[in-house]
């Protein structure tokens, strides 16, 4: 950690980056409208997409230019409510421009680095001779995607609406959710030169003010050219970074975030990434979906548990037959015994090799068939599953229980419903077995140990990763293992640390009262 | 003061404690009080546990007369700078002894009974990462540890409940068979097994609600002795009163009998989990060490000591060849050194303050 740090320093001393139009940042605009477009020239140059429109507004026949970037500007917006109206506006006898255009969102600047902001960010810029301002016009449209149906995190019950990539229109998928005055947002500028726009959103009366002041002075710390998508941003910004666990919760479902904002969380939305950071994350919030709020709650209990089993399993399941194989093997019964030495018979290799090759295999199978478009995929799934399942044990490469054992491993590490939970469980399994083939189950339990010790040191901005089940704060359960009725959940989980506890009250009916 | 910010909970502190209590001692528990006082040594265990309550309530009642620090700015405070280095340096040595005992003999355990072909010194270096990786930490995360891992092995005790299908409850009468005298040496020895309560000095400070302290050290107390009854008395109609001597560890012997259609030699499962309580007792014990060590050198931060006293321990196994019997010697002299620090000490430095406090008072009136 300490090196880390150190590390890190030493970074940032390196990266005060020399970018060339700084002197710029306070230098004025002039009055004398072709000196500025001389400059906007000198700073825009070799940019062919950059448009100069000289006009003469009708109006005041004060000559006039209008500064774009044509590829982030919406084309119908500048023609009908600026140019036109500029052009052919009729004569009135008012001076204010603002009038004049049709657009809603209209700003008054002077300094060069405000300008060129504006412009870069799909702003167009009026200047006017004789005025040592220049107005900026909101005419941001951008090539982008309509709003799809979620792609990692599908559910049969919650929202269909997957966040974009575009920030606003996140923020707005949110808001539609909690519609109150307390959703507050904190806008902050990362990267200085992708100058990306991050929005913390959170309810001022429940989040915690220190967690958000932690959040807020870790990426104002940042100093990075830029940070392309939310993974990264949560990488810089995370508390262990050499923790196999994610410590913060990214998801592309608007309705989970808006449901751990009410718990107390804060969630960043970063703009141009279809994912949004949640934040403080707790372990069990990563086997939580959004399905399990919308079926009844003995069913989500069931499928819960579920979970947390297949995740003992997906890490401990090839571990423990190694385990037993190689070290323990008196521990089965014997026609038990008898049945796995008939499998392994014809097998020459030693257990963890064994199933080092069908793990590897397999993890290279789910790679090929992500990356993979559609149609080939399934050729892949065939291929692989015919050569795993039948060619390799008929080849006495592995034996039947093997595969069984890495089949089994494989389904229960795809039944955590978040992607980074999953991938980390996966990668866990591959200590596990290497300790298991060289102790045993002595190697197995002090794996756990290793794990537990890393588990419950672990915090996810300052608060306890582990919570609520180390420490144990039981009046938190009601959300983890079993998920209790909705109605009786009146408390936010003290796992977020909201300042404000209760959320509802419950004034359910009871059963037959009419 | 210095102590609030890494605090533990009422729960944590009886599980730290039961935790440092239930260790290796189990393992062998039956055996030890049948050689003494043969099916009679359950009363032993009452009485035991008579004692170890008694000797934990004087010492919070030590510990609330300075709440806001350990044992040893108690003695700095009142008895001045020296004399707290010098309780440091003791406190250092007995814990880091204590403490490197049970290591080395849970090492021994996992050899004998798990790992025969294995090195102690690698076994000891495989255990010396997880425990390096939770006492560097602060106190509350040895507090989340020892919750947690009761949690994850109560329901090993309910396999005990097994051999009780054919357990002759015969061989527990008559009760007091032959007089008190046996069970009175068998009590010396439980006495024994309860010690562990003495962190009890460094848990102290860091408990939120201290006015509960003297019942959640009672609770912790009594925990532990429900264990060792559960698992002795189960020995002792399990197994008849001539053959449980026979074994080394009849605790362990017990669960030969536990078979499932897919599952045979519980024991060796059993074991590999017990670890997880052994490193209960080991962790809070280091914990302790390193933490009078750091008070003893002046350092805020203690985790560079937990490297120096695992190495220690592996270089100290690693030139003298341990053995069980080897072990057993070293813990006798534990033994008398915890009856002085653990029951003498505190009982005179009850006293002590007692006298002070009073005498204190006086000029004032």
């Amino acid at each position: 950690m300490l090196f880390f740090r150190k590390y890190h320093n030493k970074k940032k001393q390196h990266s005060s980056f020399q970018i060339q139009n700084n002197d710029i940042s306070k230098k004025l605009i002039s009055s004398l409208l072709l000196e500025n477009i001389a400059e906007i020239q000198n700073i825009f140059s070799d940019t062919p997409d950059l448009v100069v429109k000289n006009i003469v507004i009708k109006q005041t026949k004060c000559p006039a230019a209008l500064v774009y970037l044509s590829g982030l500007t919406d084309t119908k917006t500048i023609n009908n409510h600026i140019l036109s109206p500029l052009l052919f506006g009729a004569e009135k006898e008012e001076k204010d421009f603002e009038v004049q255009v049709s657009v809603g969102n209209v700003k008054e600047k002077n300094t060069w680095q405000e300008i060129e902001n504006a412009i870069l960010q799909g702003n167009s810029v009026l200047f006017m001779d004789n005025q040592n301002k220049a107005f900026i016009f909101d005419t941001q449209g951008w090539p982008q995607r309509g709003i799809e149906e979620t792609t990692i995190e599908s559910s049969l019950r919650g929202e269909h609406l997957g966040f974009t990539e575009t920030g606003s229109t996140n923020i707005a998928l949110i808001r539609r959710h909690i519609q109150n005055r307390e959703l507050k947002m904190k806008e902050m500028t990362v990267g200085a030169r992708g100058n990306l726009k991050l929005t913390i959103m959170y309810l001022a009366d429940v989040a915690k003010p220190e967690v958000l002041k932690e959040l807020v002075d870790r990426i104002n710390k940042l100093d990075v050219d830029s940070i392309i998508n939310a993974a990264s941003l949560a990488e810089y910004i995370e508390d262990n970074p050499y923790s196999p666990f994610p410590q913060l919760f990214l998801t592309e479902r608007p309705d989970f975030a808006a449901a751990e904002i009410l718990q107390g969380r804060i969630v960043t939305v970063v703009d141009r990434s279809p994912n949004v950071l949640v934040g403080p994350a707790t372990f069990e919030t990563f086997f939580k979906s959004m399905d399990d709020y919308g079926s009844r709650w003995q069913v989500a209990s069931f499928i819960r548990l579920m979970r947390y089993f297949g995740f003992l399993v997906a890490i401990f399941l090839p571990a423990t037959y190694i385990a037993v194989i190689s070290f323990h093997f008196e521990i089965i019964p014997l026609k038990l015994l008898l049945s796995v030495g008939a499998s392994r018979e014809k097998v020459p290799f030693p257990p963890f090799i064994e199933a080092i090759i069908m793990e590897i295999t397999l993890e290279m199978l789910r790679e090929a068939g992500i990356r993979l478009p559609a149609k080939i995929g399934q050729t892949v799934g065939i291929v692989g599953g015919i050569v795993i399942g039948q060619a390799a044990v008929e080849a006495g490469i592995v034996s039947n229980i093997m595969v069984i054992v890495v089949a089994l491993t494989a389904i229960a590490s795809f039944i955590i419903p978040n992607y980074d939970m999953g991938a980390a469980i996966r990668m866990l399994r591959f200590p596990m077995m290497i300790v298991a083939s060289l102790f045993g189950f002595v190697g197995l339990t002090v794996g756990l140990m290793t794990l537990i010790a890393h588990f419950i040191a672990l915090e996810s901005l300052g608060t306890p990763y582990g919570s609520p089940i180390a420490p144990l704060r039981f009046p938190d359960w009601k959300d983890v293992f079993i998920r209790f009725p909705e109605w009786s959940m009146i408390k936010r989980p003290e796992s977020t640390r909201a300042i404000q506890r209760r959320k509802a009250n419950s004034n359910r009916p009871k059963g037959d009262e009419h | 003061m210095k102590y609030t910010q890494n605090q533990i909970t009422f729960m944590q502190f009886i599980f730290l404690i039961h935790g440092v209590q239930l260790g290796v001692g189990l393992l062998t528990l039956p055996r030890e009080l049948a050689e003494k006082a043969g099916t009679d040594g359950w009363i032993g265990l009452i009485i035991g546990w008579l004692f170890s309550t008694l000797a934990s309530l004087i010492i919070i009642q030590v510990m609330k007369n300075y709440p806001n620090g350990t044992i040893i700015d108690l003695l700095t405070h009142y008895f001045g700078k020296w004399f707290g280095k010098l309780a440091s340096f003791i406190f250092v040595l007995y814990f880091a002894f204590l403490g490197s005992i049970v290591f080395v003999r849970e090492g021994l355990f996992i050899q004998f009974w798990i790992l025969p072909q294995t090195d102690l010194v690698i076994l000891l270096f495989l255990l010396s990462i997880p425990s390096y990786l939770i006492v560097r930490n602060n106190i509350s995360i040895l507090g989340r540890y020892a919750e947690l891992v009761f949690f994850l092995t109560t329901w090993m005790l309910f396999f005990y409940f097994t051999p009780l299908k054919e357990a002759h409850w015969l061989h527990l009468l008559p009760i007091i068979k032959e007089g008190w005298k046996p069970i009175l040496t068998a009590a010396k020895t439980t006495i024994f097994s309860f010690l562990g309560f003495e962190v009890a000095f460094f848990l102290y400070p860091f408990l939120q609600k201290k006015h509960k302290a003297s019942i959640g050290i009672f609770i912790a107390n009594t925990l532990t002795l429900v264990v060792f009854l559960i698992v002795t008395i189960v020995a002792f109609t399990f197994y008849s009163p001539d053959e449980i001597t026979q074994y080394k560890e009849p605790t362990i012997n017990l669960l030969k009998i536990v078979e499932f259609k897919f599952l045979e030699r519980l024991e060796i499962v059993f074991l590999s989990l017990y670890i997880f309580v052994i490193s209960t007792t080991v962790l809070p014990l280091f914990f302790a060490t390193v933490f009078s060590a750091s008070q003893l050198f002046g350092k805020q931060d203690h985790s560079k000591y937990v490297v120096w006293l695992l190495l220690l321990n592996l270089v100290y196994v690693f030139f003298l060849p341990q053995s069980f019997d080897k072990n057993t010697q070293l813990q006798k002299v534990s033994e008398s050194i915890s009856l002085i620090l653990v029951y003498a000490f505190p009982l005179c430095l009850w006293v002590y303050l007692w006298l002070y406090s009073r005498f204190k008072r006086r000029p004032l009136k």
